[in-house]
């Protein structure tokens, strides 16, 4: 991502860019791109039709970044269509540059209800009825049981949104697969609640305690105060019954509750007025923070600051945010912050078939993360830490240290088990320390090509296109020659269309040539081991900055240092784009530069990032666009 | 022992506490029957295949049958809990293949015939295709437990047609639902979520009015797919299923508190989705190949695999634990051909139209050897099988050959199948060639104190008493065996059984039966081997 310096002076260049857009770029595309991007076609997914003003061309900002580079790389218009003018060309790229450097004005997202993610559901239903729905499975010594979540099981997968992150469920409409769905789970959970109460009470289920059933649980499903006639009338419509009849009815209620869209969608009730900029209300604030950092609904204590209006301070937010990442809730926020931000899940298809390997190499960064989330450690240690976290399946990776775990002994009849991760601080294993190295993340990412492009997706946070559908492919090495897979990339970089990418791409992937398709490092003396077939292991390189580096370790240090604050930005707006369950826009720059610049210079810690982001502008208020249409169904 | 393996404790017809057929003939079979009419206007009502997996082969010693011919032979000690179905079964000996096994390789075989047959469907994925037909599920794959994470393959005995694994469920609930909860199918439940879609429409409209200021696009979204999903039911034909079985009658399972409960349920479904014509195809494991689970149920501590390795974990309690256990599952096997046999219309009992395979995918559970794995089939599949017979081969047969002849008995045209392209012969009554035992004397001699006897040495059919042999002498009561732990280990009388021996010992007399209190000298007749061997 760019570095976006918000410089809050109006100057002239500013002012042109404003106005500029329509009068200086518009009339270039409309002549000689649109006819391929938006008008007969669409080609490479690049839509201009729609962006007719400036303020269309700000929320497609991304898009700019992408023009500018093709533009300079001069791949567009292509070869067999009349090329861009020298003038039209700076044109565009004026514009963009100044408006890119403008200022922007901080201002909260739109305000929109959003459904709850499958996760999210899976939670909420469980906190509010206080057991979990699972799928029945005996158990058994090294055996998993697959998705022991009944609602997971059920539920289609969500996509994750524009954000990358599945919370983000704009993109995935309710359907009415997803409503059978729902039903069903409603119906399975008040199967489950009216069996317990049955086990539990000798007396017969008495409309009292239908009344009591329902006066609390309506509050807490809504996740917030419910009128009281709201609940009167449902509580008038058990009248006259008892016994099978009254369950029956009382069941009905509930399940009315839970397919309700106040329980379905987050935000659906919130208080506000129509067409301005307001903070949002305590009991829609209590749940951005509920789910942000617990993936669930509020606990009793946080809807309780949401009622008697304690949560209004950024000091009680951040006091909120403490406790709350002392429970083992937090925990969500490794599972799936952690886990959707780096991709984890490409394990899961990866290593399918040996569970045990997946357990390790898959829990290790979790738990990694989990303590950085948890134990206030900064940022950065995710690049760089001495702690890792190792079980038996992960041990081989670290030399002379693994000797200082506790002993493993298997019990009887056993072979090979998952066993739980163990905290090691790092001293004597060579090439480790940090997420980047962990053999997890190396084995998902195979080849140098992979592994610089995740490198630079997910931890850079750089925005890189896919490769053009007309890529050439990587030449075999001419005959006679021997070129090493590291040589052919060098001539596919010589492409000026694939050098774009690959010049950022391939010194990242190449610098963890030292380490072997498992993540194994190889050691300095088996490195040098070189012969005809297998030439020594080359990892250096040279950034598009023009840093060099001779290994992994070295780039390492160039990370920690001049990327330092890339990679920080990066963190922030991933984390801040979970929390919003959106993709930043211009108007969220303010808020990150805002809080990289303050977790660099204090070496904040990830503790610090959550607390900032809790007491953000975005976090804390929204715009409650006015109501275009009534709707009469 | 479980004390209530056969209480019928359980019915899914509402208000039909303990009945057998919870279920009302409901022409079903005829219905079925006229859709399946043949050129010549024959009627007949589909075929079934189902097959029941168990994990860990058999203790030899009291699951083999003891000499006997294919229409006169006693069943085995293990098969006491289903040998009621006697004349429904027909027991197959000497199946199997060279050497021994793993339990990946075992499991891969019970279905696939071999073990490098990974490449292909397994036969009961060949069989659904063919008998599938129209029913809702075109087959069915069941377990009670999760994935063994050594060796995945020792979970799976169903493959598809690349010869990839097919996931299976283990939760009864969730397999009932997926039959018999869909409100599409339900006219009551179909009825109930409508009006429950007008209800929470009604409620998000006065919501709507109220705020206002709410993003329409949301609830637009609601509306939509509320709408969508009461469109769907209310233009939903009357009909009640492919059989005519009103489901809204069937009960849901409850929570299953152990596996006893568990397995129970999920047969109880397995027969009723036979019965309602919801698939004609199922396969169940009782329990990975090398299942690790532990009957705490049965009062058992140890885990199932390290019981199953009864001669190199030996203990006495161990032993009888790992028959407890082994009992359980014949339980089970006798659980479900009950219920299938409970099931009755004008064409006789369901199971008269069902083949059963019951079995293992390796024989001897301590040494994994290939040899004499025990098969079961049973019921009639529409007469295809002759049942009421003990089939044991002259030599061994792999099961591949017998697959290859179920998928030819069900009308796949086909002449292969894994590594054979010869079918297994004899399993409708015609000829095949029968092991033919050496022939040997049996007497008993006694004087002195003492006493010498030979014959063939068998265990107590009374699995409580494991400890008890006895050795069967011609027109005569058989000698009881009953010795201490040294006698009984040192002389490894278990390894004997089901071989002709010559044993001398101390015997006593107690109520007109002879009894060996003390062995001084056994003698196998045809000098089996040392213990521990391949074939023990």
């Amino acid at each position: 991502m760019r570095c976006f310096l918000y410089i809050p002076v109006l100057h002239a260049a500013f002012l042109a860019s404003l106005l500029g857009f329509e009068k200086n770029v518009r009339p270039i595309i409309e002549h000689s791109c649109i006819k391929c991007h938006g008008g007969e076609k669409v080609k490479g997914k690049v839509d201009f039709s729609k962006i007719l003003t400036q303020t269309d061309a700000d929320a497609h900002f991304d898009l700019w970044e992408t023009v500018e580079s093709v533009l300079e790389a001069g791949e567009m218009p292509p070869e067999d269509e009349p090329p861009l003018s020298k003038a039209d060309q700076k044109a565009i790229i004026t514009w963009y540059r100044q408006r890119l450097e403008a200022p922007v004005e901080a201002l909260p997202g739109d305000f929109r209800p959003r459904r709850l993610s499958g996760q999210e559901y899976r939670n909420t239903l469980r906190s509010l009825f206080g057991f979990d729905l699972k799928v029945a499975v005996a158990k058994a010594e090294q055996t998993v049981a697959g998705e022991e979540s009944l609602v997971l099981k059920l539920l289609p997968t969500d996509p994750p949104g524009a954000s990358g992150f599945v919370n983000d469920t704009r993109g995935a409409r309710l359907s009415s697969v997803i409503l059978d769905e729902y039903s069903h789970l409603s119906d399975a959970a008040l199967e489950t609640l009216f069996s317990k109460i049955k086990r539990e009470t000798a007396a017969e289920f008495s409309r009292a305690r239908a009344e009591t059933l329902i006066r609390s649980f309506v509050p807490r499903a809504m996740r917030r105060p419910v009128p009281g006639e709201q609940v009167d009338k449902m509580i008038a419509a058990l009248d006259g019954k008892d016994g099978e009849a009254l369950i029956a009815a009382t069941k009905f209620e509930l399940k009315a509750v839970l397919m309700s869209p106040a329980f379905l969608y987050r935000g659906i009730l919130m208080e506000g007025t129509p067409g301005k900029q307001q903070p949002v209300d305590p009991f829609e604030l209590a749940e951005r923070l509920s789910y942000f950092l617990w993936e669930d609904m509020p606990d009793e204590e946080l809807a309780k600051a949401a009622a008697n209006g304690s949560l209004s301070s950024p000091e009680a937010l951040a006091v909120q945010v403490e406790r709350m990442l002392l429970s083992p809730k937090a925990r969500s926020l490794a599972e799936s912050f952690g886990v959707q931000w780096l991709g984890l899940e490409s394990l899961d298809e990866l290593l399918q078939s040996d569970p045990i390997r997946l357990h390790a190499l898959k829990t290790q960064p979790v738990d990694f993360l989990h303590y950085l989330f948890t134990e206030d450690r900064p940022v950065m240690e995710i690049i760089d830490s001495k702690i890792t976290f190792v079980n038996q399946g992960t041990s081989g990776f670290y030399g002379k240290d693994r000797q200082r775990m506790a002993r493993y002994a298997p019990t009887k009849g056993i072979e090979r088990q998952t066993t739980p991760n163990q905290r090691l601080t790092l001293v004597d294993a060579e090439g480790r320390g940090g997420i980047l190295t962990m053999p997890g993340i190396l084995t998902m990412n195979e080849g140098p090509i992979q592994r610089g492009t995740w490198m630079l997706r997910q931890i850079l946070g750089e925005q890189l296109g896919d490769p053009p559908a007309d890529t050439p492919p990587i030449e075999p090495s001419p005959r006679g020659l021997n070129l090493s897979f590291r040589e052919r990339f060098e001539i596919h970089r010589s492409n000026v269309t694939c050098a774009r990418c690959h010049e950022k791409i391939d010194p990242l992937g190449f610098a963890f040539e030292a380490y072997d398709k498992n993540g194994q490092y190889l050691l300095a003396s088996d490195r040098r081991k070189g012969n005809k077939e297998t030439p020594p292991i080359n990892a250096s390189g040279k950034l598009p900055s023009g840093e060099t580096f001779e290994d992994f370790a070295q780039l390492k240090s160039i990370f920690l240092t001049s990327q330092r604050e890339t990679i920080v930005r990066n963190i922030v707006v991933r984390t801040l784009s979970y929390a919003l369950c959106r993709k930043l826009e211009r108007r969220d720059q303010p808020t990150v530069e805002t809080i990289t610049k303050n977790l660099c210079e204090n070496n904040g810690t990830w503790k610090s990032l959550f607390i900032q982001i809790a007491g953000s502008l975005p976090f804390r208020e929204t715009i409650i666009e006015t109501a275009t249409t009534t709707h009469e169904q | 022992m479980s004390s209530n393996w056969n209480i019928e404790r359980r019915t899914f017809l509402r208000g039909a506490a303990g009945a057998l057929v919870p279920l009302p003939f409901l022409n079903l079979m005829e219905r079925s029957a006229a859709a399946t009419a043949n050129q010549a206007g024959e009627t007949k009502p589909p075929l079934r295949f189902v097959t029941l997996f168990k994990p860990n082969g058999v203790h030899p010693p009291s699951w083999n049958i003891n000499g006997g011919t294919e229409n006169d032979f006693r069943m085995s000690p293990l098969m006491a809990p289903f040998a009621k179905h006697k004349d429904d079964l027909l027991i197959l000996d000497n199946m199997g293949d060279f050497g021994f096994s793993s339990h990946s390789n075992s499991t891969r075989r019970f279905l696939a015939g071999h073990h490098t047959n990974t490449k292909s469907a397994s036969v009961d994925q060949i069989i659904a295709d063919k008998i599938g037909g129209g029913t809702t599920h075109r087959s069915l794959e069941l377990t009670t437990e999760g994935l063994f994470t050594n060796q995945i393959g020792c979970s799976y005995i169903s493959y598809d047609s690349h010869g990839n694994p097919i996931p299976r469920e283990s939760d009864p609930q969730l397999v009932f639902d997926r039959l018999f909860r869909n409100p599409m199918r339900d006219p009551k439940r179909r009825q109930e979520t409508i009006s429950l879609l007008d209800r929470v429409a009604d409620d998000a409209r006065s919501l709507q009015r109220k705020a206002g200021s709410e993003d329409q696009d949301t609830l637009d979204e609601y509306f939509t797919a509320v709408r969508e999903t009461e469109q769907r039911l209310q233009n939903m034909t009357p009909a009640t299923g492919t059989a005519g079985v009103d489901f809204s009658t069937l009960k849901r399972p409850e929570g299953c508190a152990t596996l006893n409960e568990q397995v129970d349920a999920m047969l109880d479904i397995l027969a009723m989705a036979l019965w309602t014509d919801s698939t004609r195809c199922v396969s169940y494991m009782l329990g990975n190949s090398n299942s690790r689970m532990i009957f705490d149920f049965l009062g058992i501590k140890q885990q199932h695999h390290y019981l199953s390795h009864f001669f190199r974990n030996f203990s006495r309690s161990n032993i009888e634990a790992l028959l407890k256990i082994s009992l359980w599952h014949m339980e089970k096997f006798d659980y479900l051909l009950t219920k299938l046999k409970s099931y009755k219309d004008q064409n006789g009992p369901l199971l008269d139209h069902c083949v059963v395979l019951f079995g293992s995918g390796m024989g001897h559970s301590d040494n994994h050897t290939a040899q004499r794995i025990p098969i079961i089939l049973a019921g009639k599949g529409g007469g295809m099988l002759k049942t009421g017979r003990y089939l044991r081969f002259a030599e061994n047969q792999e099961l591949s050959r017998l697959h290859l002849t179920l998928l030819q008995k069900f009308g796949v045209e086909t002449d292969s199948y894994a590594n054979t392209s010869s079918p297994l012969s004899g399993l409708d009554g015609g000829a095949f060639e029968e092991y033919q035992e050496r022939p040997f004397e049996t007497w008993v001699k006694s004087g002195g104190g003492k006493i010498t006897v030979q014959g063939r040495l068998r265990m107590s059919d009374n699995l409580d008493e494991a400890k008890v042999f006895y050795v069967e002498v011609k027109d005569k009561a058989p000698v009881r065996v009953e010795v201490n732990f040294g006698d009984f280990h040192g002389f490894n009388l278990a390894y004997h059984v089901g071989t002709p021996i010559t044993l001398t010992g101390n015997s006593s007399e107690k109520n007109g039966q002879i009894l060996i209190t003390k062995v001084t000298e056994l003698k196998s007749l045809f000098g089996k081997s040392k213990p521990g061997k391949a074939d023990g």
